[in-house]
């Protein structure tokens, strides 16, 4: 999962960063509304974490002229918490908003339902076949027995999982799997979908030779 | 409250209304008394006088002529005067029915000697006759003397008052307004009486001096004249006033009733009055009862209101306005306040619970705590500026006014702030002239840092920061130039605002939480001055402070003005 965080003070920035990055998700950062918008336009993010006090462009302008572009979810994080700025925040466009202080926990849960809801899922496990993700416990269990992944081979196996039936390439694995200052070999991929493929079975994902992977429901 | 303080007004009201119809009534019905005895009393004197004129034939007339002066014209004593007197006894009848024995034989001695000073002629012309008479033979001899009256036409009317026909019916007419009259001679006897007469209340009144006594009096509830004359006839005129009262007892109670009437309109007029005044007043009540916190916008309509209460309203409408415009300002400079300190308060939790999670290296606790303890001293000197302000909000804060030399501590403060602009690469440069002012040190002091480090803070690097101190007439003036970026001129009218950013983010920089200036503002008022800003947009700001110099002496030593020697003397 890749996750674009625009957040200007460098100890929240870090701490928010760490911790996603903890959690699994590629997560990119932005220190301002300029470069956040810039950022959340020219990628591909599964969610954008976004405060509302930023320099240059505040939130609010970020979002609005964001979502005339795309429809990324985007979670704002912001330390006003009057009703008229939640609202003002809900209806430029944000799908989720969270108010400082925050707890880590409660902003990965929203971040994860966020994810989830825009992957047209809206429980937070997905089954394939006799196959369970858990995107909470991040833990996939097969026929009742917990098979145990690394970190990159869960994320592999709940991308596919999320884009079951559709084909999931290269590119796309490599956008939501690392981040913009990972210079991984591209054969790495085919690293961890061999070592997928040896705990959970050949047929679990299917290779479409030249163009990418995919999970059928 | 409102309808007691009603209650209270209609109760005044009352007890004044009460008294003034009591005062009232009273007045009218003692006059309408008086009146009435002044009536009877004049009808009194007009039944004497008719009977004077008539009973004056009763008298006892002296045997012998009086010496009266000569007088021209006189005719001369009649000449059957005497005769016509002699058979006038003047020896006093008792009293038939006896009752007042003891006022008789009591009144005798008495009369006598008063009638030896007085009359020494009718004394001895008298004095044969009561010699000649037995006391036996009193009761004839008066009527003989009546006879004789009968006889003498000098002395009409015949033994016995013989009234006038039209008055005669003034006399025991039988009604209760009719007159009764008693003529007595001196010892009591009985002259005359009229029919009606029961009781014989002789007063204990007697013609002093020679003098006829005239006295109204008015027994049980009759009004009797009794007049005592020196002819030794009295006369007792009175009259039953048992009409006069039930008149005046009727017009009591007429007034009575009509003074509870006026009562009773007039209650139920103050009533209908006082709600009037009051409805008002309990309406504003209203509404200022329902104006709460959470409902300030709300107004007294000052339209409905009557017009002396107008000014009342609209005193009230304008203290809402007050009171509104402070919750809001109250209500913004603490969602303010809240925000600011949320942003370091989610770096301390979000920090700590990262670090907590999982087992981590040192350097990790180590970068973690760093953050904690950063957020936590930004956290500091925004509580640190909260409470200044609210000490300045509060007046606690006691200035201590002392002579302070406002460009030393300009050049502290340049001093002070030297490596913040040399870490920004700004120069920093403090000129002026020595000016001593009234003030605060330490709260100048404060000033000017703030504003010195706000113009390096918005700085452009190899920017230039100038402090100019310098005096005009009574006003010590600090100005605070950078080559900043500037501020735009919507922005300018309120940059004094608290929590008010130019930039709408966060600062980045240590300390700046949005309230330097604003501080600025509440020192420089409360030194009576005045601060003012002028700023073009990426050319630079200008603040100019400028702070009245106070009751202080004139530095005696003229200062060379260089700022590096004062420098150095420290």
């Amino acid at each position: 999962m890749r996750v674009l965080l625009v957040e200007d003070e460098p100890d929240l920035q870090r701490v928010i960063w760490t911790c996603l990055q903890e959690e699994g998700y590629v997560v990119d950062t932005a220190g301002d509304g300029e470069e956040g918008l810039y950022k959340a336009t020219n990628w591909d993010y599964d969610a954008v974490v976004l405060d509302v006090m930023l320099p240059k462009l505040d939130g609010w302008q970020v979002l609005s002229r964001f979502r005339k572009l795309k429809s990324t979810p985007v979670l704002l994080l912001t330390a006003r918490d009057s009703l008229q700025d939640r609202v003002k925040g809900l209806d430029s466009g944000a799908d989720d908003y969270v108010v400082k202080p925050f707890q880590l926990e409660e902003l990965l849960a929203r971040l994860r339902a966020l994810i989830r809801r825009a992957a047209g899922q809206s429980t937070p496990s997905i089954e394939v076949g006799d196959t369970n993700i858990d995107t909470v416990s991040r833990t996939v269990t097969r026929a009742g027995t917990m098979i145990p992944l690394t970190a990159m081979e869960y994320s592999l196996v709940e991308l596919l999982a999320l884009h079951k039936g559709k084909l999931v390439t290269r590119s796309m694995i490599y956008d939501k799997l690392y981040d913009e200052d990972d210079d991984t070999l591209s054969n790495l991929v085919d690293v961890h979908v061999s070592n997928i493929r040896r705990k959970l079975g050949h047929e679990f994902i299917t290779t479409r030779r030249g163009q990418g992977y995919m999970i059928n429901g | 409250m409102v309808r007691s303080l009603r209650w209270r007004l209609q109760i005044w009201h009352a007890l004044l209304l009460t008294t003034v119809l009591i005062i009232f009534g009273g007045v009218v019905y003692a006059l309408q008394w008086e009146t009435r005895l002044q009536q009877t009393d004049a009808e009194l004197d007009r039944v004497a006088a008719v009977l004077n004129s008539r009973v004056r034939g009763l008298f006892p007339v002296p045997r012998t002529p009086i010496n009266w002066p000569p007088r021209t014209g006189w005719p001369g004593p009649r000449p059957d005067y005497a005769d016509a007197l002699a058979p006038a006894n003047v020896t006093p009848a008792r009293d038939p029915g006896g009752n007042r024995d003891g006022r008789s034989r009591g009144g005798g001695p008495r009369d006598g000697t008063r009638e030896g000073t007085r009359d020494g002629a009718r004394e001895g012309a008298r004095d044969p006759s009561a010699r000649e008479t037995p006391r036996e033979n009193t009761e004839d001899r008066t009527r003989e003397s009546r006879d004789s009256f009968a006889r003498n036409p000098w002395f009409a009317p015949p033994p016995g008052l013989t009234l006038p026909e039209e008055t005669q019916h003034l006399f025991d007419g039988g009604d209760e307004r009719s007159f009764y009259f008693i003529i007595w001679d001196r010892s009591g006897a009985i002259l005359e009486k009229s029919k009606s007469v029961e009781e014989i209340p002789f007063p204990d009144l007697h013609a002093k001096d020679g003098l006829p006594e005239r006295q109204i009096r008015t027994r049980d509830d009759r009004r009797e004249l009794i007049q005592v004359s020196r002819f030794d006839t009295n006369l007792l005129v009175g009259r039953s006033i048992k009409p006069d009262l039930a008149a005046v007892h009727r017009a009591g109670m007429l007034l009575t009733l009509t003074g509870l009437g006026v009562l009773v309109i007039g209650l139920a007029g103050g009533w209908w009055f006082s709600s009037r005044a009051i409805r008002p007043i309990t309406e504003m009540s209203a509404i200022a009862e329902s104006i709460s916190v959470k409902n300030l916008s709300k107004r007294i309509n000052v339209d409905t209101t009557a017009t002396e209460l107008e000014q009342l309203a609209s005193v009230l409408n304008r203290t809402f306005d007050r009171l509104q415009s402070a919750f809001e300002r109250q209500g913004e400079f603490t969602a303010d306040a809240s925000h600011e300190l949320r942003t370091p308060l989610s770096v301390i939790l979000s920090h700590a619970e990262l670090a907590l999670a999982r087992p981590r290296s040192p350097e990790d606790y180590q970068k973690a705590l760093q953050a904690c303890r950063r957020a936590s001293l930004r956290m500091k000197s925004l509580i640190d500026a909260l409470l200044s302000l609210a000490r300045f909000d509060s007046g606690k804060f006691e200035m201590v006014r002392q002579p302070v030399e406002l460009d030393r501590i300009a050049h502290e403060a340049t001093e002070m702030l030297q490596p913040l602009a040399h870490e920004k690469s700004v120069q920093l440069t403090c000129q002026g002239q020595p000016v001593t002012v009234s003030a605060d040190h330490d709260r100048l002091f404060q000033l000017l840092t703030n504003l010195l480090s706000n113009a390096i803070r918005y700085n452009r690097p190899d920017g230039t920061v100038t402090i100019d101190v310098s005096q005009n007439a009574d006003q010590a003036i600090v100005r605070v130039t950078d080559t900043g970026v500037g501020i735009s001129s919507e922005d300018l009218p309120r940059i004094f605002d608290r929590f008010y950013r130019v930039d709408k983010a966060r600062s980045q920089v240590e300390g700046g939480c949005g309230l330097g200036l604003a501080i600025c503002h509440t020192i420089v008022e409360a030194h009576e001055g005045t601060i003012t800003a002028r700023s073009e947009l990426n050319v630079g700001t200008t603040i100019e402070v400028q702070i009245p110099v106070g009751s202080v002496a004139k530095p005696s030593k003229p200062s060379e003005g260089s700022h590096s020697e004062l420098a150095m003397a420290r």
